[in-house]
């Protein structure tokens, strides 16, 4: 039945595909021969092809053609942007992972990238991921990513990069109203209004998504992904205040419930436990744009995030209650940034801000706050008759618990027509330890052993030991007196080649970075009174990613085009490298049982890599049909899951995850100037692996229906 | 208590060195084995206790004797001396590849101090994967242990543990697999 649906699908697109096709219109344009302006790659306006760090840009057009819902989704269709588990959280029987994906890039987990919206960084990162789910697509104007080490204009976290996710601004009287509807019983939709009335601009956006998620281990009790409920909304002002003078005022909302139904094991017997999950978020950005002088402007601003998780589940019959967990976390964040621009000779930017963070949850020793003022300054000039870029900058960071952190970042681009440029690009990253690494408390009551936080040990450790809950004659005085961990950093450098031309996009690049003071967990050398271990965190590994890029994009005619990307990636751990040349990592074939030394070939890198990832479009595009269709494949190559031989590390095919594609359609028509209906496919191919990746969900169809009018001025058209 | 151990020790030594000066002149084959033993998945329930020489697992009534060489739970390990039985068991580590490594060191030997210091340091022996749970015994890691006759050695190495089946989110019971050799002669050579 389901592949009878499938092959009338595909048969409905290539039908129609060719019938529009013959047609002839006159006013298609090209995708991507307009040169759109970008923000993250510099913290203000640049043309995309004048940035000298590798930049990749998602319009809402490309957006809007894969007719997708979730954000991760549409990021991991670009070169180098890798959806990834969290390696914590896995539980015992392959339970879904609580964390959900998160974005790699370089090769660097997905703590090491800051997530942004509007320029602004979300709270809320669990095991070091966000939530990218807290964030609607259907409000999205474009997604800018900047690769490599963006720490000198955004501080911590953005060790392999920043993903800013911009959403629209106030335009014309705009009404847009959507419904979605895919497998799984899930439904969506979105109403937005947008409009400008004399010096005021309104932006309002709403959406609700929920679903009756999917199981992908029927045998086991419980869903792989529980039924959930999502709503976001946003309101964005925009007020002329005076002819130099804006003011910006956004605020943003998020609530979401989602089910927890899972088989525990209460005194001795098998129960059924049920609760749920509820999450808020709630932010208020305000910004004020001053042109002091032209050519000058001066931004304040303000953004105030707050997320909220609260989650339980009660034994079933009895209604007792088995786990609860909370958490809170908010940020306030002011600050100025300053721009002066000399028009074709050069652009300056510095800034000044503070970041103050709070948390409080359950498994964090009690309320816990950190402070950091930064100041960053950048300048960027054009040589040459504006062929040669050079751009310096650097920020500072002072965190109360550290010294003064200094993040510079050197850049240079050269075009020396139209056609070609070349770029290269040096900087420095670092990523502050986290209130997990500080200040976590938790203890395993389960299991039995304690995770503890390298601020919270010392005092944690005495009061385990006064209530006996030590082991006899453990040692602590080492303990007591907190060494402050320090923030992970890193050197990275980039170089690319790109060529442009009306019909080809090349791009070529190559990429390092070398990490240090990677925090990790370590065992303690005495246990709890129960025998149990107690484990806390250290800066002690040290790493390196390198690879390289290219991305090739042809625009065969009018109506159609074609794209691919593919990265090779290198990442491995300094000190296994140097194991193996000692002649000290041994491992054991887990069938023979033979052991035998590691080779420097054997290591095939850190766990969670692929050293091979692709993707491929074609897009068949008529405007003046109003139709349109977009394929597009992802590969993801084989990758290291879990050590099998005793080493601790991925150096066997047996302890990888097999590459795998997922392959995504999508193709809409316009029925009115109004109505647009899009139906698609997602992982045609109907890839799942339940234990290793529970967030895909098979093949799962969708149509949407699109109803959006718009006030037209005169020769406007959008 | 600690006194009652204390004697149980002191005769264990005495017992080994009696044993020492007069070794059998007749040839045995060296014991090698691969067994897998249940062991509970709790710090808190009884240990497995094992004896290299009858490749065989010893009832927990004979928990006080010198029958047994090694006892596991959870993840540790005691020996049958000092602090943890009336042997003279005890332990030397080694890196190394488990065929070429033929000779039991010399001395060097670690012992059960206390209950809280044990020869083999929980950690030590395995890396604990946070993705799967499972506790990987670290290739390359050779144990050379005295029996708790105080007079016999064995090569061990571990080859895999393993949770046994089990419903819901903990586990009961780990099953050990290990293949030893028990040289019967006396000497230190495998």
């Amino acid at each position: 039945m389901r592949n009878k649906t499938i092959v009338f699908f595909i048969l409905l697109l290539s039908i129609t595909a060719p019938i529009f096709a013959q047609q002839k219109f006159l006013n298609d344009t090209l995708v991507g021969t307009s040169d759109p302006i970008v923000v993250t790659a510099n913290r203000s306006e640049r043309k995309l092809s004048n940035t000298a760090v590798p930049t990749i840009l998602i319009s809402k057009n490309t957006i809007n053609k894969t007719g997708s819902l979730r954000v991760q989704d549409i990021l991991q269709e670009h070169t180098g942007i890798i959806l990834v588990n969290s390696t914590l959280g896995t539980s015992l029987n392959g339970y879904p992972n609580p964390f959900g994906q998160g974005v790699q890039m370089l090769g660097l987990d997905p703590a090491y990238t800051a997530i942004l919206l509007d320029g602004e960084p979300l709270v809320g990162r669990n095991a070091g991921i966000l939530k990218l789910g807290r964030i609607a697509t259907g409000n999205i104007k474009q997604i800018e990513i900047v690769k490599g080490p963006s720490s000198s204009l955004y501080g911590s976290e953005a060790m392999a990069g920043v993903i800013n996710i911009l959403t629209e601004s106030p335009t014309l009287e705009k009404l847009s109203l959507q419904l979605q509807h895919a497998s799984n019983n899930t439904w969506g939709s979105t109403i937005s209004y947008t409009n400008k009335y004399h010096q005021t601009g309104v932006q309002f956006f709403l959406n609700r998504l929920s679903s009756s998620g999917y199981d992908l281990n029927p045998s086991l009790y419980g869903k792989t992904v529980d039924p959930f409920k999502d709503w976001n909304g946003q309101l964005k002002i925009t007020q002329e205040i005076a002819n130099n003078m804006q003011l910006l005022i956004s605020l943003r909302n998020h609530d979401s419930h989602q089910d927890n139904n899972c088989q525990i094991l209460y005194q001795n017997a098998p129960a059924i436990a049920k609760g749920f999950t509820t999450e808020t978020e709630r932010s208020a950005y305000t910004q004020l744009k001053w042109m002091a002088a032209p050519n000058t402007r001066i931004y304040f601003r303000t953004f105030f995030d707050q997320y909220t998780n609260h989650s339980f589940v009660n034994l079933e019959n009895t209604n007792i209650r088995f786990d609860e967990t909370s958490f809170n976390q908010s940020v306030v964040k002011p600050e100025i940034q300053f721009e002066k621009i000399v028009p074709e000779k050069s652009v300056y930017v510095a800034g000044v801000g503070a970041n103050v963070e709070m948390i409080n949850a359950s498994r964090y020793a009690g309320k816990q706050q950190l402070a950091t003022l930064y100041t960053f300054t950048q300048k960027e000039w054009y040589l040459l008759q504006k062929k040669l870029t050079l751009i310096a900058g650097a920020r500072l960071d002072k965190r109360t618990d550290f010294d003064v952190h200094l993040s510079p970042r050197i850049g240079v681009a050269y075009k020396p027509n139209a056609s070609w440029k070349f770029m290269a690009s040096a900087g420095w990253g670092f990523k502050a330890p986290d209130f997990r690494h500080m200040y976590l408390n938790f203890y395993n009551a389960q299991i039995g052993y304690s995770l503890l936080g390298n601020n919270s040990l010392g005092a944690e450790l005495q009061s385990l030991q006064q209530q006996g809950l030590l082991q006899t004659g453990a040692v602590i005085t080492n303990y007591t007196t907190t060494i402050p961990l320090l923030p992970e950093s890193s050197f990275g450098w980039h170089i690319g080649v790109s060529y442009h031309t009306k019909k080809i996009t090349a791009e070529w690049g190559a990429f390092r970075n070398d990490i240090k003071n990677l925090i990790d967990v370590y065992t303690l050398p005495f246990n709890r009174s129960n025998g149990l271990p107690i484990y806390s965190y250290r800066n002690i590994g040290s790493v390196y990613t390198e690879g390289v890029e290219m991305d090739t994009k042809y625009q065969i005619n009018q109506h159609w085009s074609v794209a691919g990307g593919y990265q090779f990636l290198l990442a491995k751990d300094k000190q296994v490298l140097a194991q193996i040349s000692n002649g000290q990592l041994y491992k054991r074939d887990p069938v023979t049982y033979q052991t035998t030394l590691v080779s420097t070939q054997n290591y095939f890198g850190l766990a969670n890599r692929s050293k091979h990832s692709a993707n491929g479009k074609v897009l068949y595009e008529n405007i003046s049909t109003g139709f349109d269709a977009y394929f597009r494949a992802i590969y993801r190559g084989k990758f290291g899951f879990m050590d099998l031989n005793g080493n601790n590390i991925i150096d066997d095919n047996r302890e990888m995850t097999p590459g795998y594609w997922l392959l995504n359609m999508a193709s809409s028509k316009a029925i009115s100037k109004a109505f647009r209906v899009q139906i698609g496919i997602e992982d045609i191919l109907n890839y799942t692996n339940a234990l290793q990746l529970p967030n895909i969900a098979g093949r799962t169809f969708f149509i949407n229906i699109n109803y959006s009018i718009q006030h037209y001025s005169t020769n406007q058209n959008l | 208590m600690k006194i009652q151990v204390l004697i149980l020790a002191a005769a264990g030594l005495f017992i080994s060195a009696c044993n020492k000066t007069d070794v059998a002149p007749v040839v045995l084959p060296v014991v090698t084995s691969t067994q897998s033993l249940t062991v509970n998945f709790s710090n808190t329930k009884s240990f497995a206790f094992f004896s290299f020489k009858d490749s065989a697992v010893v009832a927990n009534s004979d928990s006080a004797t010198t029958k047994w060489d090694i006892g596991l739970r959870y993840t540790s390990f005691i020996l049958n001396g000092n602090a943890s039985g009336p042997g003279n068991a005890g332990v030397s580590m080694q890196d190394g590849i488990y065929s070429s490594l033929n000779t039991a060191p010399a001395a060097g030997y670690a012992v059960d101090t206390t209950s809280s210091n044990l020869a083999i340091k929980d950690g030590s022996w395995y890396d604990y994967n946070t993705t799967t749970h499972a506790f990987v015994p670290k290739a390359g890691k050779v144990f050379f242990f005295r029996t708790a006759d105080g007079a016999h050695y064995v090569k061990m190495q571990l080859l895999s543990v393993d949770y046994l089946p089990f419903v819901g989110q903990v586990p009961l019971q780990l099953v050990y697999k290990f293949q030893y050799s028990y040289q019967p002669n006396g000497t230190k050579n495998f």
